[in-house]
């Protein structure tokens, strides 16, 4: 490099290229923290409001608690029985809509309950209970129980037990009860 | 395997082709960029001939690379998310602020290497050129010799800092699957330095097509010349590559861990073709046989520049097949490690694989673009 | 369950100094726990280092000759462990516990006036008792239900391990409906050795990697260290569904957001068990506060023998499990 270097004149496109960069740069960093939520970390390296955001997701489950304040003889019926872990919506769906209406105090019982659609906890708001499907869809014996759980062959514990209609829908109940189910 | 059981959420293959694409495309600047700096740095004048090309190689791909992550991206709008709020614990919120950087650079060494021209454009040229060229000279009528040593300082000033900084660039994109401890066939710590040899490769071979392309205005001398150089260059980045590649999978194998027998037959079923044929036969073991076979037939340039195309060709599959294995290969078993799932490649669609095509063709657009408009080759004239 | 218990360590004060570099005893060991009976016995005057091996030690078979040991150390072990939690809890406002059996008709929970405040010290924890699951599948609609999850991804699942008797090991997936009409395969009972369910949800990791790789930090880990996902700061970039080694992220197709089991947030900071809990009929699932002894929860941990899911991992979970077997992972 034999050239001799005039270091205001030959650096003059390098002077303004930083002078661009630095303003884009600073720009760039303004623009950020002006992007940055106004609530970002005050309880942590997040937005803070995305927690009360998430916690008010609505509540679709309706919890037993909630059911028992009406329906107190339940309580009453079920808990010296192993139903005492079984939840109203297993049998009866979930209630959402129920609660909607029974809050507002003016609840009127439906002439013919729905029927079970084999989902649970079911679109039908509240059905009719006495199904062997509903019994079956936790009792049916199948690989993979543990031995201490009651779980039935439906054909065999029919004809063991003497029902009187096999086929009848109801024939759980010639014997149980659905609040407590063991025998007398 | 004794059962085919995949956990629920493991059906749906999260990361798509646009995945594979990104260490693709970025490979290739990586790659580009060693070229052009062994030419810069190291003073290979063998290469002299492309170092302009790799300079905008390695642009016009890297203006490019944000593409399929945006495709990818399930909440694109929010992809400053980024830079605004990144996570330091992260290994993809560097993302933005390295390939920032580097672009930076990237331009800013494009520019200086083209000063001369663009100043010289500015003076005479009118109507948009003018105008560009005006704008890009920042106002500036003449360039000093002592403003052309400055320049060609800082030239190979930014060239050294490229080295580690397109190591980075592409290393970090290693590092986010080598850091996945949940995926057997990723967590390694030998995954960015294989992405970052196989990305020289890819970048050398992509060179050698895009020379013998585009750089027919050169006597037949120089261009032989310089394809040797660079077949000799991809012949040992190859080795390195394949040794390494070759390295990781022998380990995996003799140690025998319990994953084994998931990575096992992953690479005899589902990538028997990507990885036994593509990457390891055809990608690899050819190439380092047409390799030294084209370096042998020096006398006759012709002959070894056809033979050095076809390998740069297999070569390019070999790193794509690389890419494809490790990114889709990694999602292609269940974190059950008892199922295998397939990858259904759309073809439409946002990573569907005709909007994959268009994202790998258009940097070649763009290049052979640049290449007419630009003077990739014609810097003793401006002399 | 070295930094879990490490950090109740640190909350309750207890001036435990070795905690945070010998915590890891179990990790740098570096062989099976249950052949190293002597590791809780050097520990178990130090709660925290023999907590950990503890709870490992005694989730995997010990040796016969060591059984009776192992029992002793670890009912000390947690026991000094469980002590070392009550001073912890003097000064603190407790929350109320979410109402474990819906036995009697509650009284109204008062709302906490501060949020934050009321989360303070809270630990969220949960048990899965394998042996009382009986693959009824309740759990799974009501979470998908709660949560409005979309077909073709689960927040939550139930796996059927059969073991065969010559040696094969089927796993099945408990359809959503329970067994009612549903089309999970069965075998021949000559030829199964054994046979059981196992509920999986989020492991809600105390080291969680899906939080460490998220790029934006839309993943949050709430006071009550439970792992989110923030619904307005998420890219959609896919790397914490990769990054989790339970499988439990997705992308959901109809919010382009990732998306997992946040043990019901929205009914536990409510006073509410999560969906699947409250769904299941037969006490497999138990959730509750791991920084309360008296809970439930705590009161089981302390007494049963656990162990977590891809323990090696290191991501250290709060959801237990008991009796699991190796092919579980």
């Amino acid at each position: 490099m034999s050239e001799r270097i005039s270091i205001f004149r030959d650096t003059r496109h390098l002077q303004i290229l930083a002078v661009l960069i630095a303003a884009a740069g600073a720009g760039a960093f303004w623009v950020r923290g002006q992007l940055v939520p106004p609530d970002w970390g005050k309880s942590g390296p997040y937005r803070e409001s995305a927690l009360a955001q998430i916690a008010s997701d609505p509540h679709i489950l309706t919890a037993d608690n909630k059911c028992l304040t009406c329906h107190e003889s339940v309580h009453e019926e079920r808990k010296d029985s192993p139903h005492v872990a079984v939840r109203c919506m297993h049998c009866h769906g979930n209630g959402h809509e129920h609660m909607k209406v029974a809050e507002k105090g003016d609840y009127k019982k439906p002439e013919t309950p729905a029927a079970w659609d084999n989902k649970f906890p079911s679109k039908v708001d509240l059905f009719v209970t006495k199904d062997r499907a509903i019994c079956l869809s936790c009792h049916m014996k199948v690989l993979g129980m543990p031995e201490s759980f009651k779980s039935i062959d439906v054909a065999k514990h029919l004809e063991e037990q003497g029902a009187e209609n096999v086929d009848s829908p109801d024939v759980c109940f010639e014997c149980h009860t659905g609040h407590s189910p063991g025998i007398e | 395997m004794e059962s085919q059981f995949v956990f629920p959420n493991d059906w749906h293959v999260a990361w798509s082709i646009m995945i594979v694409l990104y260490p693709y495309i970025t490979g290739l600047v990586a790659g580009a960029f060693v070229v052009s700096a062994l030419y810069h740095v190291f003073h290979d004048n063998s290469l002299k001939p492309v170092s302009r090309l790799a300079m905008v190689t390695a642009l016009c791909f890297c203006s490019c690379a944000t593409m399929p992550l945006l495709l990818h991206l399930h909440q694109p709008m929010r992809a400053f998310n980024i830079m605004i709020t990144p996570s330091a614990t992260s290994a993809m919120a560097g993302f933005g602020f390295i390939y920032n950087l580097y672009m930076l650079l990237l331009v800013v060494e494009v520019w200086l290497i083209f000063r001369p021209e663009i100043v010289a454009t500015a003076q005479t040229a009118t109507g948009i050129k003018g105008l560009v060229t005006k704008v890009l000279s920042l106002g500036i009528k003449e360039i000093t010799p002592g403003a052309r040593a400055v320049d060609n300082w800082v030239i190979r000033a930014l060239a050294i800092i490229g080295i580690p900084a397109a190591c980075i660039l592409h290393g970090y994109v290693g590092f986010l699957f080598g850091g996945i401890k949940a995926n057997p066939w990723w967590s390694t710590a030998m995954m960015p330095v294989i992405f970052l040899i196989s990305a020289v490769v890819s970048g050398i071979a992509a060179l050698v097509l895009f020379y013998l392309i585009t750089g027919r205005g050169h006597s037949a001398e120089e261009r032989s010349e310089c394809v040797y150089s660079l077949t000799r260059y991809l012949w040992i980045a190859l080795i390195a590559a394949f040794a390494l590649e070759m390295l990781e999978l022998l380990h995996m194998a003799y140690e025998g861990s319990s994953d084994w027998h998931v990575i096992w037959h992953l690479l005899t079923h589902p990538l028997r073709l990507s990885y036994g044929v593509l990457q390891v036969g055809v990608g690899s073991l050819v190439p380092l046989l047409l390799l030294p076979l084209a370096l042998l037939m020096k006398r006759w340039p012709r002959l070894m520049m056809t033979v050095s195309a076809l390998a740069s060709l297999l070569v390019l599959v070999q790193v794509f097949a690389m890419r494809w294995n490790v990114v889709i290969g990694g999602q292609l078993f269940s974190k059950s490690h008892r199922g295998f799932v397939t990858y259904p490649l759309e073809p439409m669609g946002r990573e569907g694989l005709i909007a994959a095509i268009v994202v790998l063709v258009l940097p070649v657009v763009l290049l052979l673009v640049a290449s007419k408009v630009l003077p990739v080759y014609e810097e003793k004239a401006a002399h | 369950m070295n930094s879990l218990l490490s950090i109740l360590g640190q909350s309750a004060s207890s001036g435990c100094g070795s905690c945070g570099s010998g915590g890891g005893c179990c990790q740098s060991s570096g062989q099976p726990h249950h052949t190293h009976g002597h590791h809780a016995h050097e520990h178990h005057s130090h709660s925290h280092h023999g907590g950990c091996c503890s709870q490992s030690a005694t989730s995997v078979r010990p040796d016969e000759t060591r059984r009776g040991f192992m029992e002793r150390a670890t009912t000390l072990v947690l026991g000094s462990f469980t002590l070392t939690l009550l001073p912890m809890m003097s000064g603190d406002e407790k929350k109320e516990e979410p109402s474990q059996t819906p036995a009697a008709p509650p009284e109204k929970a008062a709302a906490p006036p501060d949020p934050a405040a009321a989360a303070k010290g809270v630990l969220y924890g949960f048990l899965i008792d394998t042996e009382k699951c009986t693959g009824a599948g309740k759990c799974l609609t009501a979470c998908r239900e709660e949560n409005r999850v979309p077909e073709g991804n689960s927040r939550t699942w139930v796996e059927r391990y059969t073991h065969f008797r010559d040696g094969r090991v089927q796993v099945d997936l408990v359809p959503e409906s329970g067994f009612h009409g549903s089309t999970v395969p069965q075998y021949d009972p000559a030829e199964v050795a054994k046979s059981y369910f196992v509920p999986k949800l989020c492991n809600q990791c105390v080291d969680a990697p899906c939080n460490q790789v998220c790029p934006v930090h839309a993943s949050i880990t709430s006071p009550e260290g439970v792992e989110l996902v923030d619904p307005d700061r998420c890219i959609g970039c896919g790397y914490c569904v990769q990054a989790c080694p339970y499988g439990m992220r997705f992308m959901n197709p109809e919010t382009n957001n990732a998306d997992k089991c946040t043990w019901c947030y929205h009914r536990i900071t409510k006073n509410e068990q999560p969906a699947c809990v409250e769904a299941c009929p037969t006490g497999a699932r138990v959730f509750g506060r791991l920084d309360d002894p008296e809970s439930d929860l705590s009161k089981r941990l302390a007494s049963l023998r656990t162990q977590v899911l891809k323990e090696h991992l290191g991501t250290n979970p709060k959801l237990f499990y008991t009796s699991l077997s190796d092919e579980v992972i």
